[in-house]
Order: C-alpha cells, then structure tokens, then sequence
C-alpha cells in the first residue's frame, strides 16, 4: 500500500473534483445540482445504500431458488400418463436418455450460473464494506463477468416456453408449466437488479481516499 | 468522421475523470485507463449505419410475428405455432406473470428499443421530435438490460435439440427472421454507444427547438 501511495498521485475522480455522474445519459453536473440538465435523471455521486439493497435482493433471490428446485418446472402429460420434473430432475432425465448437450446447456443456465452469481455478488457485497486492501481491478472484472452473464439464466424459462407452445397434442402428448417457472424467473431477475443497483464506484473510492 | 466533442467524462465503473478525444478512429474503443471500461467505440458512420441495421432489425421482427414459427408432427399429428404462442400459451395456462416477462423480454423491449433509436434519428435528420428524444433516450437505457433476443434464440435451439428425438420438426420462414434478428439486435447495441446517442439526442432537442 505505502509503494503504492509514494508512486501514484491522487487520483482525479469526479466525486473528488466536486462533479457527479449522471448515470443515464453520463454527463457530468456539479455535485451541489439535484438533476441532470439534460435528462431530469435524481443525481446522486454514489447509488445511495448499494450495498444494503444489493444484498437484501440477493437474500430474496436465495430464497426463491429453494421453491424453484422443490416444485416441477414442468409436467409432461404422455398418453394419458402424467411426469413432473424439477430443472435438477430434468437435467438428470436428460443424461440418461444421452442428451449431453441439452443436460449440459440446462446445467449452466440454471445451476452453475445463478449459483455462481449469488456467490459473486456476495463476495462483491463482502469486499466493497470491508476496510483493507481489495483488489478494485479484479473485482470490477468479477462485476463484469456477474453482469453479462445474468440474463443467459433466462434460458431455461423460454426453453419452457417454447416446449409449452409447442407440444400441445392433447392427450398423446401435451407439456404444462409448473410453478418452478415463476419462481426461477423471478430469481433472475432479482439477481438480474441486484447486480445492477450493486456501484462499483465503492470499490474504488478506496483508492482514492488512501 | 466521428466528432466527439473534447470534454470531460467520467467512468461509470470507477469514477475516474477521462478526457474524451476530438476523434475515435473507426471501430476502436475507448477504455478507462484505470478499470478498463469501454466508454466509446468510434464509428465513422454511425447515423446511417444505425437506421438502416436498426430499420431492418423491425422489419424482420415484423416477419418472425406474421408467419409460422416451428411446426412439430407426431403420430400423424401437427402442430404449427408461431412465434407469439411462445407466450400466449403460458398466458392460457394461468401464468400471467410468466407470460408479460418472455412477451417484454423477447419481443416487446427489443422493439420499442429500435423503434426509439429509430425515432431520435430521424428527429435529427427531419428537425423535428414526433415524440421528445430525452424521454426516448431514458426509455432506452432502462429497457436495454431486459431485452433478451439473443438468450431466447439459444433457448429456441435447446428446446429444438429436446424435441427432435421424439418428433419430426421443421423450421418455419419466421424461426429464420429470429435467427438472423437475435445477433443484428445484439449488433446493434454494440454500436450505440451512450456517448454517441446522447449527442444524436442533443442534435436532435437543437434542431426542434433552435
Ligand atoms: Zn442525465
Ligand atoms: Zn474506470
């Protein structure tokens, strides 16, 4: 850290040059100014309570993933006999039958990536109260990543209802949504917002105030 | 050539103060020196080449909702859907809130995001605003995170893989405007860059109200 403070000045930041971002259209205005000029956007130098909201939408997504594993995303009525399925029970369907590929993509989209993302944000929500040394840098990264990645998650609802439109023959074979499809939707979108209202700005006013 | 007028800008992800070139040669980025987040990409014809993707883009969104998306035979029995049944089935079925989310993620966001990039372009050429390009301008930056074109096509393709051991499967004229409309849309995005749309949204507030 002291290497660090001998060999860089301070760096010129907006909160620190007494300006603020507006977040929508990205102009700069005076920090004392309430609203955007251009866009009528509440300007503010910092999502006010980033963290808190973050994680309470984190905690809620959490939450919701339980209902979305327990309850079957879909069932699947062939000749007359009716099979439900939970996102883990079809991927697991999918493996037996040799469908790698499709068990594979399910996998990602609805196991390892939320998971992963929830994970992320709350080590990003850990990081950014903690008072020593973060690495701002790879952590904006990891945001990135946490960001890009959040709507491929939505795959398996439309995979849902694409199946739902399509195969409806009545009582030779006919596939019905299941209440894991609201709940797992809903858990993206909390992901989806919680990574959003996350400020990464925090990470680095670390730095700045060294 | 691309005139980006020298001011200050500061980083979304790090706050750090950035002084914008006059010029950003064709197709290069503009990166904050601190955190590596891409602030501009140049574009030497950025206007046109936007109306035209973004024109074709909502006439091929036109096709993927007027024709047949995938029909789907089994047992000697077919069934045609088309792309808007993606939702409507899920919307007869009782889940509503479902339903709103793939009809706003696959469809509507999508368009009113080209039609409003549309809109603030042909304001700046013609001198006047059918609708206020700020408001515009706003509806953009919020809907884009949701707009889901391209996560919905690799679900289509999932969801093709799944049913195509159990039935026979053709692809209809509006499966292909998808296709083609799911990476031109995420094309699209790249290339508006906020700096860029809101000087178009400038010129265009000058030319109505000057
Ligand atoms: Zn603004
Ligand atoms: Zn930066």
């Amino acid at each position: 850290m002291h290497v660090h403070m001998v060999n860089s000045i301070k760096p010129k930041t907006a909160a620190n040059s007494g300006l603020v971002n507006c977040l929508v259209c990205h102009q700069l205005a005076p920090i004392a100014a309430t609203h955007c000029q251009r866009c009528n956007t509440a300007l503010s130098s910092r999502v006010k309570n980033s963290v808190q909201i973050s994680l309470s939408l984190l905690v809620t997504a959490i939450l919701l993933y339980i209902p979305a594993n327990i309850y079957p995303i879909m069932s699947t009525e062939l000749l007359g006999k009716t099979t439900q399925s939970t996102i883990i029970g079809g991927i697991v369907l999918f493996l037996e039958h040799g469908s790698y590929f499709v068990a594979a993509v399910i996998l990602i989209a609805s196991v390892i990536v939320p998971i992963a993302k929830m994970f992320a944000l709350a080590w990003l929500c850990y990081c950014a109260t903690r008072a020593d040394g973060i690495k701002q840098y790879e952590l904006t990264q990891l945001y990135r990543v946490t960001e890009f990645i959040g709507k491929w998650s939505m795959v398996d609802v439309f995979v849902v209802a694409i199946l739902v439109a399509l195969i409806q023959l009545g009582e030779i074979m006919s596939i019905k949504v299941g209440f894991a499809a609201t709940a797992f939707a809903v858990v993206v979108i909390m992901t989806m917002v919680s990574a959003h209202q996350f400020d990464t700005r925090i990470l680095w006013d670390r730095v700045d105030q060294e | 050539m691309n005139k980006a007028q020298p001011h200050l800008h500061a980083c979304l992800e790090c706050d750090l103060l950035v002084n914008m070139p006059d010029a950003i040669s064709h197709r290069t980025n503009v990166h904050c020196p601190r955190c590596n987040h891409s602030i501009a990409m140049g574009h030497n014809n950025a206007k046109q080449y936007v109306l035209a993707t973004s024109f074709t883009a909502l006439i091929l969104m036109v096709v993927a909702c007027t024709f047949s998306f995938i029909s789907f035979s089994s047992n000697e029995q077919i069934r045609t859907i088309n792309l808007l049944q993606t939702f409507t089935e899920l919307y007869t079925q009782e889940y509503y809130f479902v339903a709103v989310l793939v009809f706003s993620f696959i469809l509507l966001l999508p368009t009113l995001y080209l039609t409003s990039v549309c809109l603030i372009i042909l304001s700046t050429f013609r001198g006047f605003e059918i609708v206020p390009s700020v408001g515009l301008g706003k509806l953009m930056s919020y809907i884009l995170p949701w707009s889901m074109a391209e996560v919905f096509l690799i679900g289509v393709l999932v969801a093709l893989i799944k049913v195509t051991s159990m039935a026979d499967i053709s692809l209809e004229p509006s499966f292909w405007a998808y296709v083609i409309f799911a990476p031109l849309f995420t094309h699209i995005v790249s290339v508006i860059d906020s700096h860029r749309l809101w000087d178009w949204i400038e010129q265009a507030g000058a030319c109505s109200h000057g």
